[in-house]
């Protein structure tokens, strides 16, 4: 155990609040949909970039490295001034999603360097350019330029050339759960002297305006302290605080209040608003900062001229001690900067050392332990507070739902149940700063890794009243509530479980019950409202896959008609796989669960066979390409299958849990009416993998693909010309780059190409692109699938891999290949290269870039460079769940353990993988 | 019985004459100056026809005083 085990464990018993205060306060604030009042519902253009500093935020805060309490009434960023921008650098840059020529796009350089799980040390790095940032620029170049080229980078643009930047660490090391101290590093990279301003920002979050009876807070500066910038913060909820700012500079106060003359154009009621310190240090303009000390936002103006190779440091501290207080713990002279500060902040980087050393294998190789480390930083970086309550929010636009005279809003208009106030882990803090249920349940395996406590408090949080809608369908993002998902949380809860289960002996039963039971709900939703026809098959729409189909698959068919998804049908399949699960490890002491696993166990098979269909209409499984595809059916009664070699086709391989057989031999009775079941239904069996048949250690098999069929899915997947890539499997088949897939209809052509970087078209806001590049998540599902056949087949059962290649292996070293490929997007080559920055040299070959990782949304899918949103750690992040399982398993283990292995770390496997490298 | 919920004002600004509007649940219009209470202080409003009303959130409420 280290230190912030137990840190970990006081804040699990609620002895000492250790994650009140945290990163929880976005990247992004405007451009959401929850500022958005807009007539149309167009986020981007309603509250704008240039807006957000002058304009109070409704429902949350943003700002760079920033920290707030768990409830976001107190917040801390930091901000810049290089003296050359039209404006503080309050918040990150980035192009709406009509700006940029793939969509929205954050255009700055920013690093989630480290953190631990109670956020008991963090660190964060941004690189500020010296020259006046290039707002303009970057907005004009790439509004002129198309979809077939690349995007316009801020390192494009030159402004980072001769190395004329600053790099600002940030610091937070926390001396007790309300006590944290933060340094600022300001390194000059450039080759001449150089200023910059440093305002460290306190304020609170505004409620008071939108709330007639709330108490307004108040922060104000305190004098005759030894410390000379000593800020008084009182809350009526959080209580009282103090900033303490090291030094002499001076204290700008002002309002995070609307500037209502410059964004409504009516005469302020006070000079001092959200943007007075902005228009104080920026403009010099008089009378914008309250000469009183007070306000409900304040900065402390630092203005620091650093040498060229050199750094400047500021330190502050936050905390609920006041200044009598606090001189006493702090022995002579009272500083809240003395000796302490240096001996914690010394004492939470060697703790967050430990905690890393502790969780991360050893035979992971420096290079590896660092991107391993960078993924999980930025797992707990991008926790964020969400605030959104629907009901107020359409009230608040005229779309109050108990109104007769009401508006239809421009989305959720049927959520007004909903209320949001918790931290949740977001995709993207710029680009996602809202939480998507599908990816949370991804973020949820690397997360565990750290703080499994949190990652069942996530799951658990999406299935509350507050957030699950009454008809049982779970939210899928707030730009539709209401869209359809894929539905992974039940995999990732049983995932979950068996974790701490394996960990602690024992799983939290309590817990997997009441997901259970709400999952059941999301179930009977899925059931009812996506299978059109009552015939186990399943659509969904887009289900996560943005343009991957033909067409818009969210939208009506170009031809009439519908389809029937091969992987929403696959996601169903898997789904009842997971309720089964679930309900088999209940029913393991609680014998009411037993109906329920029979339950899943025959659904599984209605949905299996049904996509085997034998019946010779037109199903999915196409025998002469030995790959699945979406059927389309249209009004006349005719179907054919789009032939797209594509994900989709590869999702039925996912659908495969082995059970270890355990409750069939704990209950005779439920054995026997199986046994039934599958005698009176032998159609069923003879469509799907006969669970009949025993595989290792005795262990049945629940998959759509039988031998045969898995075999001919994964020539398929493992050929190095349609799959299989350098670094990873790729979202569509490479075969289609000399082969597009071709459909008319209505006398237009439709065409599916392979593109392996971005995409080309507009199709779901044009930033995603599933035709080609490699997706973090759902290789992790493949992974997760060829260990469950392996843990079934065994050694016994070899593909060839790559195909073609003449080398066979078995199935664990297929999954151990695919995730060594994943982890090569991010490792140092043979070269020193690192494929994720493709041929960005300054990434490349800088010192000062060369280590730093970002976690991209997605990857090309020939050189494994990076694509999409930048910080997208969230299911990004699972390769850190990847390369730990493999470092910390063998494949003997597996074949011992079953799913067990997965979860179960050994020193006899770290000692196996270290004695191979040796 | 049932629980009210608040009645439904609407909120707009005229930026040709730099102040607040507001249309109350009776259907009444009136503008508000920019001051410490401005609803108290609210005068009545007529839109003419070349009048030019810029919805404004209406969680702006609370900060210009409205009660309801």
């Amino acid at each position: 155990m280290t230190a912030e085990h137990d840190r970990l464990e006081e804040a699990r018993e609620q002895k000492v609040p250790w994650k009140k205060w945290g990163p929880y306060l976005s990247e992004r604030q405007w451009g959401t949909v929850r500022e958005d009042y807009s007539e149309g519902g167009n986020a981007w253009d309603y509250f704008s970039h240039d807006q957000a500093r002058s304009r109070a935020y409704r429902w949350g805060e943003d700002g760079l490295a920033a920290i707030s309490d768990d409830k976001q009434r107190l917040c801390f960023a930091l901000a810049l001034w290089n003296g050359k921008d039209p404006i503080l650098k309050e918040r990150l840059f980035g192009l709406t999603n009509a700006e940029g020529n793939h969509g929205e796009d954050v255009k700055e350089y920013y690093f989630y360097l480290d953190s631990t799980p109670t956020h008991s040390y963090m660190k964060y790095l941004y690189k500020y350019p010296q020259a006046a940032f290039p707002y303009a620029d970057l907005v004009e170049t790439n509004r002129g330029r198309g979809r077939h080229e690349f995007e316009y980078e801020l390192l494009d643009t030159g402004v980072f050339d001769q190395d004329r930047y600053f790099d600002v660490f940030v610091e937070y090391a926390k001396a007790s759960a309300d006590d944290l101290l933060m340094q600022l590093t300001v390194h000059n990279r450039g080759p001449e002297p150089a200023e910059l301003h440093v305002l460290p920002t306190l304020w609170f979050r505004n409620q008071w305006s939108w709330h007639s009876a709330s108490d307004r807070p108040l922060l104000q500066q305190i004098a005759g302290t030894p410390a000379r910038g000593v800020v008084k913060a009182v809350d009526a909820q959080l209580g009282e605080r103090y900033l303490y700012c090291e030094g002499e500079a001076p204290l700008l106060f002002t309002e995070n209040e609307t500037n209502t003359q410059r964004i409504f154009g009516v005469p302020n009621r006070s000079p001092y608003v959200k943007d007075g310190i902005n228009n104080h240090v920026v403009h010099h303009q008089d009378g914008v900062v309250n000469p009183d000390k007070k306000g409900t936002k304040v900065a402390a103006h630092y203005r620091v001229t650093v040498d060229p190779g050199a750094c400047a440091v500021i330190r502050l501290r936050l905390c609920d001690k006041a200044p009598a207080a606090l001189a006493q713990g702090n022995g002579a002279g009272g500083s809240p900067f003395g000796s302490q500060f240096d001996e914690v902040l010394q004492a939470r980087r060697k703790e967050a050392d430990e905690f890393y050393a502790a969780i991360t294998p050893p035979s992971l190789g420096t290079d590896a332990a660092n991107v391993f480390r960078q993924a999980l930083a930025g797992m707990l970086w991008s926790k964020q507070f969400y605030h959104y309550d629907v009901d107020k929010w359409l009230e608040e636009r005229g779309s109050d739902p108990f109104k007769a005279t009401r508006k239809a809003a421009p989305r959720n208009d049927h959520w007004h149940h909903m209320y949001n106030g918790d931290i949740i882990s977001m995709p993207d803090k710029w680009e996602y700063p809202w939480y998507a249920v599908w990816d949370l349940a991804f973020h949820v395996l690397p997360l565990t890794l750290v703080d499994p406590d949190f990652g069942k408090q996530q799951l658990k949080l999406m299935l509350r009243e507050r957030y699950m809608h009454p008809n049982g369908q779970i939210p899928a993002y707030e730009w539709n509530f209401g869209d359809v998902n894929p539905p992974v949380h039940a995999w990732s809860t049983i995932f979950t479980y068996r974790l701490e289960k394996a960990q602690k002996g024992e799983g939290d039963r309590d817990w997997l019950k009441s997901c259970f039971q709400k999952l059941l709900l999301n179930f009977t939703w899925w059931v009812n409202r996506k299978d059109r026809n009552g015939r186990n098959l399943f659509e969904g729409g887009f289900l996560g896959l943005d343009n991957i189909g033909v067409f818009d698959r969210s939208a009506p068919l170009p031809t009439g008609g519908y389809l029937e998804q091969a992987d929403g049908t696959a996601w169903m399949a898997l789904f009842c796989q997971n309720m089964l699960e679930i309900a088999s490890e209940l029913a393991m002491t609680d014998p009411d669960y037993e109906d329920m696993a029979l339950k899943f166990v025959e659904h599984f098979f209605w949905i299996g066979s049904a996509m085997g269909h034998l019946g010779g209409d037109t199903g999915m499984w196409d025998e002469e390409d030995g790959f699945y595809y979406d059927v389309l059916r249209l009004p006349d009664g005719r179907a054919q299958r789009l032939k797209v070699r594509s994900m989709v086709g590869l999702l039925p391989l996912c659908a495969t849990t082995v059970f270890e057989g355990a409750l069939l031999a704990k209950s005779p009775e439920l054995a026997e009416r199986l046994q039934w079941f599958l005698m009176a239904r032998p159609e069923l069996c003879a469509a799907v993998h006969d669970p009949r048949k025993v595989g290792v250690a005795g262990r049945r098999l629940a998959s759509i693909l039988d031998e045969t069929k898995l075999r001919r899915v994964l020539a398929k997947m493992l050929d190095e010309n349609e799959f299989l890539s350098p670094y990873g499997l790729r979202s569509l088949s490479r075969y289609h780059a000399d082969h597009p897939y071709l459909f008319h209809a209505g006398g237009q052509e439709y065409r599916v190409s392979y593109l392996p970087a971005e995409s080309d078209t507009g199709m779901f806001g044009g930033n995603s692109n599933w035709r080609g590049p490699i997706w973090m998540p759902v290789n992790g599902l493949i992974i997760r699938a060829l260990l469950q056949y392996y843990t079934y087949y065994g050694n016994d059962f070899t593909v060839e891999c790559p195909t073609g290649s003449g080398r066979q292996m078995n199935l664990y070293q297929v999954a151990e290949e695919i995730t060594r490929r994943l982890a090569g997007i991010f490792l140092r080559d043979g070269e020193g290269r690192r494929p994720v920055y493709g041929d960005t040299s300054k990434f490349q070959n800088d010192p000062h870039w060369r280590d730093l990782i970002l976690f991209y949304e997605y990857f090309h899918g020939d050189n494994g460079a990076g694509l999409g949103a930048s910080h997208q750690t969230g299911w990004t992040g699972a390769v850190a769940r990847a390369m730990h399982m493999f470092a910390t398993t063998t494949a003997e283990q597996m074949l011992q353990l079953g799913k067990q292995a997965a979860m179960v770390e050994t020193e006899s496997a770290w000692g196996a993988r270290l004695a191979a490298r040796v | 019985m049932l629980a009210a919920r608040k009645r439904a004002a609407t909120l707009y600004v005229e930026r040709a004459t730099q102040q607040w509007v507001v249309l109350d649940p009776e259907g009444n219009f009136w503008s508000l100056p920019s001051t410490d209470n401005p609803w108290d202080e609210r005068q009545p409003f007529t839109p003419a026809e070349e009048t030019e009303l810029e919805p404004v959130p209406a969680h702006y409420k609370a900060m210009l005083g409205l009660t309801f």
